[in-house]
This record gives structure tokens, C-alpha cells and sequence, in this order.
């Protein structure tokens, strides 16, 4: 962790030992710079196109939460990886998020995109207000707070109901009989346009991540990481800095809610719990705080995982242990995630491979 | 406006889950200082105790008390265990890095106990402890054993483990163990014991608190699971330091929870006390302290 004072501009994941050369190399734009991102460019496009048709509706729903997901653990990951404030609330600002776009969403004709941004945006103001208190203090207290908060936002949550198509305030009529479901946009209104929805609206969250990540935001945030006394003293206004991360990672999680209200369609206080914000947390921890590939794989162990466990009628709960287990792992002996450890495993284990093929044919030479 | 009856009354059931609260936190805020790990998994350990007990009473034939034995041990063995693991390897790590390893506990404990236990069938479960029976008048008001056995362990835990900080052997080197661990070990204490006493006695804290606890709220995994929230306001009041004033905070915010509920208007948030409280308490004793960063880590 120590040895990226300088990484704030790149994915520690692409950093090797000549990082700062790589960066220079970029402003270039020779052609290896631009093979990573074309691959990805092109995985993407193969994601977004072929998914609807390989998979049968039950795993395209899956990759649409898959998808959705990934926006939340990204924020958070911002929050972990980059800025070293670890949030235990972020299922409740998922949960805010979600409200607010299904109230907007009954309550007026607007365009999906306007309420996905306005669901954001609100989020984003209420997400950053009630971490204020935390925020001028060190990490510790930022996560205690931040999972009270989580308590109380579930509870909140539970007491005015999400909106069902009703009136007042809340939006919640308790004796309606006929839900009506949840607005989506009128370009997507099946399962499969849906899910291109999702990983388009993904992507524009990506890239308004990796632009921060890229700019000043992001190497304040790395200063802070490694110091937040030696930022300081370097002249970063460190509160700024770290509530500026608060409220993107609100923003986008609000953003996130937004599509999990229209691709649930109904939503109740049970959709939501407090340990929800933990598991979050967990997969984050597991893929790999440190880069946006460890977010999506986090998403990928959240709810692809689910939907196959489900489909295979195994009990979610052997998951939830698993995290547990994942969580120790990381902390103890991974501290970057799958992202990072699986090459690795691998390499050894390739290695292994080789070295016990190779070993009769060494000693034969040997015996010669 | 709710009558004076039912003030005393909810005045009595928060007192007695004040001063479980406040055993609970005494408990989190000798760990953290002996080890530097702020134990969010007390909450689970608790649970998984008093569903334990839950079986041996209905399945096994035991009677509450071996059965609560049973609980407080398993709270005590499992905590020493995850601690002896897990505490070396972390030791010198973030405090932020050892809280989050707690919570990987937590949620093996909770999936563990969703499998065990299924929640779903409508089945749902109750401890009871037998002084629930014998009740006695104060005023208006009755009063159970179980209220003032709450309280009373909440108090009688508080003052013992002040003393048992201050006066003995093992006591001290904590408080050492506290203030430089380094140090500490060159002196020839031995760390690994003295930190595996605090494991130790934090565990069978969090095994009293969720029998209680079981009993006083409801016997459900996720329900004894987050209560861990209402003694994690108390100790940050205490910003994890005085556990005298943990056992105050704690009293104040069962308090205030309890009265809230004969409240109509607020009757269904009252659970949101400890967050607003801690809340409160964080900006106002922050107020004049510009940037919380140290060697210390807080």
C-alpha cells in the first residue's frame, strides 16, 4: 500500500515498477497505451450485446443486478481503496437512492435519465449531510457512524414504506390493491432492453469515476490515503477532499437505487436490510478495493453468485459465511482482493505445475 | 401526553437495557484498549449464545441456568478463539483494518444461525429468564428480577472492571498493554496472555449481554445482531476510552429509547436514539478538535 504515493492517476492494478513511465507514455498515446482500454472497450460491447441472447431471462435479470451492483461497489470501493474511509451505510444510501427515484417516478412524467439524476443528486445531498459528523475524524469513526446511520435509515425506511403509487409525501398507500409497478423507461421496458439500460447508464458511472480518479480529486485522495497528516501539511484541504468522495460515491449510489427501483419494479421495507451495507462491504473487500476491475468482480460475487445458488436451491446463507470467510482472507493474507490474488495463485501454480513436470526430466539429465 | 405510569414503567425497562448495554460496551471498550479491535461481532456472538441456550432448553432437556452457562462459555471460547487466530496476525495493522475483520465473523455467525435456525416458517423463538416470574411493586410500577439483575450486573460490571483495571496485576498490564504494546512486551509481560484474558472476558460479556438481551428484546439473529448499535453509540461517546462514562452514556440512551415509546409521534423511531445521540455527541465534543489523526489512531 506504501509504495503508490504516486498512483493516484493510474489503477494500481496497471502500476508496475516504472508506473510514472507508463503514465508519460500515455499523454503520447502510443499504441500499447491504448490496448487496454480497446480491449475493454471491446468486452464491454460483447457484455452489452451478446448477454440478452446467451443467457436464458432468469441470468439476464442476474447480470442486470450484476450490473447495477457494480455502480454501488464502485462508490464504494472509491471510499476503501482510494480515500481509506471504510462506509458501512452504503446498502442505505442504495436504499435512499431508490426510494427517492421511486417517488419521482410515480409522482411525475419526467424522462428515466432526468430521475436517475435527480435521484442521485438528492442522494448525494442527504448522503453527505448525515456523514458530515464523521468525516473530520479518523476512519474508525466514520464506519461506526456510518453503520448507526445505516440502522437508521433501514428503520426510517420501514416505518414510511416505499412508494406504491400513492398519495402525500411518502407515496405509500397501505390499503391499495392494485400496485402499480415501478415506471421503467419507455426504451427499455423489457428484461433485456432493461439490462442494456443498465450497463449503459454503468458505464457513463465508470467513466465519471476513472475522471475523477484521473484529475486532482484523485491524487488528493491518494495523498490522503497514504497521510492524512502529511496531505495536510501539503496543503490539501483534506475535508473537502474526503467529502467530495463521500458525495460521489453517494451520487452514483443514488443513481444506482434509481435502477434497482426500475429493475425490481415493486419495492417494499423487506427489499433493504442493514446487513446488506456488511455483505456490501465484504465483496468489495473480496474483488478488490483498489481498482474498478476489483468492483465488478465484487458485484459478480454479490449477485451472480446469488442468482446461481438460487437456481441450484442451495441456501443463500452458505454466501453469507463465505463472505465472512472472504472478508478474513482478504484482511489477513490478500489485502487486494481477488483482482490481484487470483493471477498470482495461478502464476504459483503454474510454476508448480512446471516444476513437477520438469523434475523427472531434470533428473534423468542429472543421471546422464 | 403519556401518563407519569407509563413513564416509570418504560423508565424501568430502560434502565435494565441500559445496564446491559453498558456491560456490553464496558466489555468493547476493554478490548479495544487492551488490543486495538473494536469487536462489532459482539452482537452476533451474543445471538448465536442465546439461540444455543434456546436449544439445550427445548431440544436437550436443560434446565435456563446450565443452559445460560452453556451460552456465556461458548461467548467467551468463540471470541478467544477468533482472537487468538486473528489477533496476532492484524496486530499491527489499522484499527479500522481489525474492527472490519470482526465483521467477517459477524457474518459467518449470521449465516451459521440462518442455517441452524431458519427464521422463515412463523415459528418464532422466546428465552425466557425464570426471574421474569417474580416481580415486585415499586409505587405504581412492577418490577421484575430480570430488570434489576440487568441493571445491577450493568452497575456491579462497570465497578468491578474499573477495579480490576486499577488494583490488580493482570489489570494493569492491560492498561500498559494499552499504552504502548511494544514497550509492554520488552518489559516481559506476556502480551499473548494478557490480551487473551480481554478476548476472553469480552466474549463472555457479549454471552451475558445476548441472554439478556434474548429475554428483554426478542429472541431473533438480526435483531441481537444490530442491538450491538445501541453499545456502539455508548462506547464512541465515550470515544472509546472511559468505560464510566460508556456505563452512563449507555444508561441515557436505553433511557431515552424506552420513554420514546408511549410517545405516539416517535413511538416507531425511538431505535434511531443511539445514531442521533452519538451523532450529537461527536459534533459537539469534536467541536474544538480540528483533525483526529495520530499514532494513536484514536
Amino acid at each position: 500500500m506504501k509504495t503508490e504515493s504516486s498512483a493516484g492517476t493510474v489503477p494500481p492494478s496497471s502500476d508496475g515498477p516504472n508506473g510514472g513511465m507508463a503514465r508519460g507514455s500515455a499523454r503520447r498515446l502510443e499504441p500499447r497505451s491504448l490496448v487496454r482500454p480497446g480491449v475493454i472497450a471491446v468486452l464491454v460491447l460483447c457484455y452489452l450485446l451478446f448477454i440478452p441472447s446467451i443467457f436464458r431471462l432468469y441470468y439476464v435479470d442476474a447480470w442486470t443486478q450484476v450490473t447495477i451492483y457494480s455502480i454501488v461497489t464502485l462508490g464504494l470501493g472509491v471510499l476503501v481503496g482510494r480515500v481509506g474511509m471504510v462506509s458501512l451505510g452504503q446498502g442505505a444510501v442504495l436504499a435512499m437512492g431508490a426510494w427517492v427515484a421511486a417517488r419521482l417516478l410515480f409522482a411525475t412524467g419526467l424522462p428515466f435519465p432526468i430521475v436517475l439524476l435527480a435521484a442521485g443528486l438528492i442522494t448525494m445531498v442527504l448522503g453527505t449531510l448525515v456523514g458530515l459528523p464523521a468525516l473530520r475524524m479518523s476512519g474508525l469513526y466514520l464506519a461506526l457512524i456510518t453503520l448507526m446511520l445505516a440502522g437508521a435509515i433501514t428503520l426510517v425506511l420501514q416505518n414510511i414504506n416505499f412508494p406504491n403509487g400513492g398519495h402525500g409525501f411518502t407515496g405509500y398507500n397501505g390499503a391499495s390493491v392494485h400496485i402499480p409497478p415501478i415506471r421503467r423507461p419507455s426504451i427499455a421496458t423489457t428484461d433485456p432492453a432493461f439490462f442494456r439500460y443498465s450497463v449503459v447508464a454503468a458505464i457513463v458511472m465508470f467513466l465519471l469515476v476513472l475522471v475523477h480518479l484521473r484529475g486532482k480529486p484523485g491524487r488528493a485522495w491518494a495523498a490522503i490515503r497514504q497521510s492524512e497528516s502529511a496531505a495536510l501539511a501539503g496543503g490539501i484541504n483534506t475535508t473537502l477532499y474526503k467529502l467530495w468522495a463521500f458525495a460521489l460515491a453517494s451520487f452514483i449510489t443514488g443513481v444506482a437505487g434509481g435502477l434497482v427501483a426500475g429493475s425490481y419494479r415493486y419495492l417494499n421495507s423487506l427489499t433493504f436490510t442493514t446487513q446488506d451495507s456488511i455483505t456490501l462491504l465484504a465483496v468489495v473487500l473480496m474483488g478488490g478495493a483498489y481498482s474498478m476491475t476489483g468492483a465488478v468482480v465484487a458485484a459478480i460475487l454479490l449477485k451472480f453468485l446469488q442468482a446461481l445458488l438460487n437456481d441450484w436451491g442451495v441456501s443463500p446463507d452458505w454466501l453469507t459465511i463465505l463472505f465472512g470467510i472472504g472478508v478474513l482472507q482478504v484482511l489477513t493474507t490478500a489485502p487486494r482482493g481477488i483482482v490481484e490474488q487470483m493471477p498470482k495463485d495461478l502464476a504459483r501454480l503454474w510454476r508448480l505445475l512446471r516444476r513437477l513436470g520438469g523434475r523427472p526430466a531434470a533428473a534423468r539429465e542429472q543421471a546422464q | 401526553m403519556p401518563s407519569t405510569t407509563d413513564l416509570e414503567q418504560f423508565l424501568i425497562t430502560g434502565l435494565s437495557l441500559g445496564g446491559v448495554y453498558a456491560l456490553s460496551g464496558v466489555g468493547m471498550v476493554v478490548l479495544y484498549r487492551a488490543t486495538g479491535v473494536l469487536n462489532l461481532s459482539f452482537g452476533a456472538v451474543g445471538a448465536m449464545g442465546a439461540l444455543i441456550a434456546w436449544q439445550l432448553i427445548n431440544h436437550s432437556g436443560f434446565g435456563f441456568w446450565p443452559a445460560a452457562l452453556v451460552a456465556v462459555l461458548f461467548g467467551g471460547v468463540i471470541t478467544l478463539v477468533y482472537g487468538m487466530v486473528f489477533g496476532p496476525a492484524l496486530a499491527h495493522r489499522d484499527p479500522l483494518v481489525k474492527a472490519t475483520a470482526t465483521l467477517g465473523l459477524t457474518l459467518i455467525l449470521l449465516g451459521v444461525m440462518d442455517l441452524l435456525w431458519p427464521s422463515s416458517g412463523g415459528a418464532s423463538r422466546s428465552l425466557t429468564v425464570p426471574t421474569d416470574a417474580n416481580t415486585f411493586q415499586l409505587g405504581q410500577i412492577s418490577v421484575t428480577y430480570t430488570n434489576v439483575i440487568a441493571l445491577a450486573l450493568g452497575l456491579v460490571i462497570t465497578l468491578a472492571t474499573a477495579a480490576f483495571l486499577r488494583f490488580t496485576k493482570l489489570g494493569t498490564a492491560m492498561r500498559a498493554i494499552a499504552n504502548d504494546r511494544d514497550i509492554t512486551a520488552s518489559l516481559g509481560v506476556p502480551v499473548r496472555r494478557v490480551t487473551a484474558a480481554a478476548w476472553f472476558g469480552c466474549g463472555v460479556l457479549s454471552g451475558i449481554a445476548g441472554v439478556l438481551l434474548a429475554d428483554l428484546v426478542a429472541l431473533d439473529p438480526t435483531t441481537l445482531t444490530f442491538l450491538v448499535i445501541f453499545t456502539l453509540a455508548a462506547t464512541l461517546i465515550a470515544r472509546l476510552r472511559s468505560i464510566v462514562i460508556t456505563f452512563f452514556a449507555a444508561l441515557v440512551i436505553g433511557v431515552v429509547d424506552a420513554e420514546l415509546t408511549p410517545v405516539t409521534s416517535l413511538s416507531n423511531y425511538r431505535d434511531m436514539t443511539p445514531f442521533v445521540l452519538a451523532a450529537i455527541a461527536l459534533l459537539v465534543l469534536n467541536r474544538r478538535r480540528v483533525i483526529t489523526v495520530g499514532r494513536q489512531g484514536v
